[in-house]
């Protein structure tokens, strides 16, 4: 898995690449976490995704929830198939809010 | 003018026996190899022949520069008598190779008088002669008082005993020299036999195929190197390298003991990193005065679908060599060499490994005795050297390839700098299409009501780092029987998801103990049994969360039982430990998944 993080108006943009497993999952959950615990808005853009498990998506719904206590926004971005599926297995498709692209992302944070 | 006559006279009728004497003492020197034995006939002659009370023969060790006296006739026994280099007048004697007169010994200050007062004998006159050839002292010939009670000792008497002491001492020093080169025959033919004994510690030319092969050219006649490989009984090859500090009969003997230790505990622990651990825990137990072993071990999987993994673990030793793509890359240690530092109380001390997906390249180790090795330029090979040859040979067999490596530093094979071990392992030669050919013999096999048809058998650690893997070869097998690619993603992530929940609840967190993930193909379905050896969890311990209850964490269950359409919490048959049974019905036919 790789993680490139760039920010745009305040709002820090993920995208991400690669499995993201139980082994590679610690370091999305930390690095997530550590911009929306100081309350900064997150897109993460998942384009590059080709595997996620339990644990890559527990870390999005931590840091979704956190998000949400603070007030910023959380959203996933031009979701890739395989990962859409699993979002699709677990019913937090309609949990989440969902762009199809990056930049329908940040524009409707920046709005 | 009288007296000079009368001293020309006896000299030349003591020149005449003497003559004789020597002629005599030196045949019976020549014909044996007795020395002792023969010094002692000698002595008596000697001693008789110079008209002496006693005389005694001293030898000294050469090593330890003391000097015994081994022979003694007449007037005391002294045999026995140890003496310090320089001590005494035999001792001062011996020291400066030269012989001695004393006429009187009570005026000499050298004179040693314990013996005298041990044996109650009165030493009046004194006579020695060193035992040398040429620089060479190996003894001494002591002669004491003349049989007449008022003769004593005069320089006539010195150069005759120096004469025949010099002869004894020739018959001494080839002795000596025959002994010490009958001795380095038996060494050496023991080290002959104990070369022969470390060449069958090496694994048999072809005995894992033309897979792997190893060299190992000792410089002397033992080697500080080894290599050994063999097949574990599921089809994965565990093999090995090292190389002993030092070189000689010491390093031999350590690598003895280190090769013997990987080919018995290989047997059972199946992970090269956790081996080196145990290795080099055995080696710390028993010091063995600051030697070390550099060493690499490593497991190459050709079974079909697991992508002829290596897992490879290095204990400081030179990098491991790829060449993959006609490009090398290598892999470095990871670890301190084996048998300085002792593993921490209480934990197994393994070493890192890294997975290695060779795709048909092929690996190297070697000692350095391979890079050091002086080629035909005068300079050592160096890396450089090794990856240039490999470049040049590439197309030809492990054999061809390792033949023209040790060459490059063997211009003279007796001159060889240091021991040089090469082995190399090839993924070329695994079949990459099976899954086509299984997949074809599924369609003309109907008797397939039998037990499944085996797909994959993997056994790994429960760590993280391995679900990768373990994600490879479930899909590899959800392929091979014709799954599309949505119930292959599905079911991937389902059994990994399982294996998640092995290593989260069944070890309680990532464990080298390990996971076995079975896969069978039945009519309609595939059947997946995940077993770990923990103790066994209560059923029900492993639920699937309230998904109203959106939280981070117990979704992997959810996920299982979402995908599969069987899930079945068992006993296994056999030892401790859970086993889950998945089952996934699938239609190849119509391509498409069974459960929506």
């Amino acid at each position: 898995m790789n993680i490139e993080t760039r920010e745009i108006n305040d709002i820090v943009i993920f995208e991400l690449d690669g499995e993201v497993d139980l082994e590679t999952s610690p370091t999305l959950r930390k690095s997530l976490l550590a911009h929306v615990n100081v309350g900064k808005s997150v897109v993460v853009g998942m384009s590059g995704v080709a595997y996620i498990d339990s644990s890559g998506i527990a870390s999005l719904v931590e840091a979704y929830q956190t998000s949400r206590r603070n007030n910023s926004g959380f959203i996933l971005a031009a979701i890739s198939d395989s990962a859409m599926r699993v979002l699709q297995l677990a019913r937090l498709d309609k949990v989440f809010t969902i762009q199809a692209t990056i930049d329908e992302a940040v524009s409707s944070l920046s709005s | 003018m009288h007296m000079e006559t009368k001293l020309n006279e006896s000299i030349a009728f003591s020149i005449d026996r003497q003559v004789s004497l020597l002629a005599n003492m030196t045949a019976q020197f020549a014909n044996t190899l007795n020395v002792d034995e023969t010094l002692r006939n000698a002595l008596c002659e000697i001693t008789d022949y110079m008209n002496a009370e006693g005389g005694a023969v001293f030898l000294m060790d050469e090593a330890t520069q003391i000097i015994t006296c081994v022979a003694c006739y007449g007037a005391t026994e002294i045999t026995g008598l140890k003496l310090e280099y320089g001590q005494g007048i035999v001792g001062k004697s011996v020291a400066s190779n030269q012989g001695a007169l004393v006429r009187d010994v009570k005026n000499d200050p050298d004179f040693y008088g314990a013996v005298d007062d041990q044996t109650g004998f009165t030493t009046k006159s004194i006579l020695c002669a060193p035992l040398s050839v040429k620089d060479r002292c190996v003894g001494a010939i002591e002669l004491v008082n003349k049989k007449k009670a008022d003769e004593l000792f005069d320089e006539t008497d010195l150069k005759v005993l120096e004469t025949l002491a010099s002869s004894a001492a020739l018959a001494v020093i080839n002795a000596r020299m025959a002994r010490a080169l009958v001795e380095q025959e038996r060494v050496k033919r023991e080290l002959e036999l104990a070369a022969e004994i470390q060449r069958r510690f090496l694994p048999d030319a072809h005995e894992a195929g033309d897979t792997i092969f190893g060299i190992n050219k000792p410089a002397r006649g033992v080697s500080g190197d080894f290599f050994d490989y063999f097949k574990l009984p599921d089809g994965r090859i565990y093999f090995g390298l090292g190389d002993v500090s030092g070189k000689g009969v010491n390093a031999a003997l350590l690598m003895s003991k280190t090769a013997s230790l990987f080919r018995c505990l290989g047997k059972t622990v199946r992970d090269p990193g956790k081996l080196l651990g145990r290795i080099n825990a055995e080696l710390c137990e028993t010091a063995t005065h600051g030697m070390f072993v550099t060493m690499v071990a490593g497991i190459y999987d050709p079974r079909p679908g697991c992508e002829g993994l290596i897992r490879l673990a290095n204990a400081g030793h030179e990098p491991v060599l790829l060449f993959q793509n006609n490009t090398f890359k290598t892999y470095g240690a990871d670890g301190p060499p084996l048998g300085i530092v002792p593993p921490l109380p209480g934990e197994d001390g393994a070493y890192d490994e890294v997975q290695v997906f060779p795709q048909g390249g092929s690996l190297y180790i070697y000692t350095d005795g391979l890079t050091e090795g002086y080629t035909l330029t005068g300079h050592p090979l160096e890396a450089e050297g090794v990856q240039q040859i490999l470049r040049q040979h590439a197309h030809e067999s492990l054999t061809t390839q390792l033949d023209r490596l040790v060459e490059a530093v063997s211009p003279d094979p007796r001159a060889l700098r240091d021991d040089v071990t090469v082995l190399a392992l090839t993924d070329a030669l695994r079949p990459v299409n099976e899954s086509e050919t299984k997949v074809g013999q599924n369609e003309t096999d109907h008797s397939a009501e039998k037990d499944g048809d085996w797909l994959i058998d993997f056994k790994f650690p429960a760590r993280p780092g391995w679900m990768k893997l373990a994600r490879a070869c479930v899909r590899e097998s959800c392929q091979k029987v014709g799954c599309d690619e949505t119930d292959t993603t599905d079911i991937v992530l389902a059994v990994d998801e399982a294996c998640q929940n092995v290593i989260r609840h069944a070890y309680g967190g990532p464990s080298d103990e390990e996971i076995e993930l079975t896969v069978r193909q039945r009519p309609g379905r595939l059947v997946f049994r995940l077993r770990d050896f923990a103790p066994m969890l209560p059923p029900g311990f492993i639920k699937p969360r309230d998904l109203e209850d959106i939280r981070p964490g117990g979704l992997g269950t959810h996920l299982i039982q979402e995908v599969m359409d069987d899930v079945q919490y068992l006993r296994p048959t056999q030892g401790e430990g859970n086993l889950l049974r998945l089952v996934k019905n699938i239609d190849v036919n119509k391509k498409g998944t069974s459960k929506q």
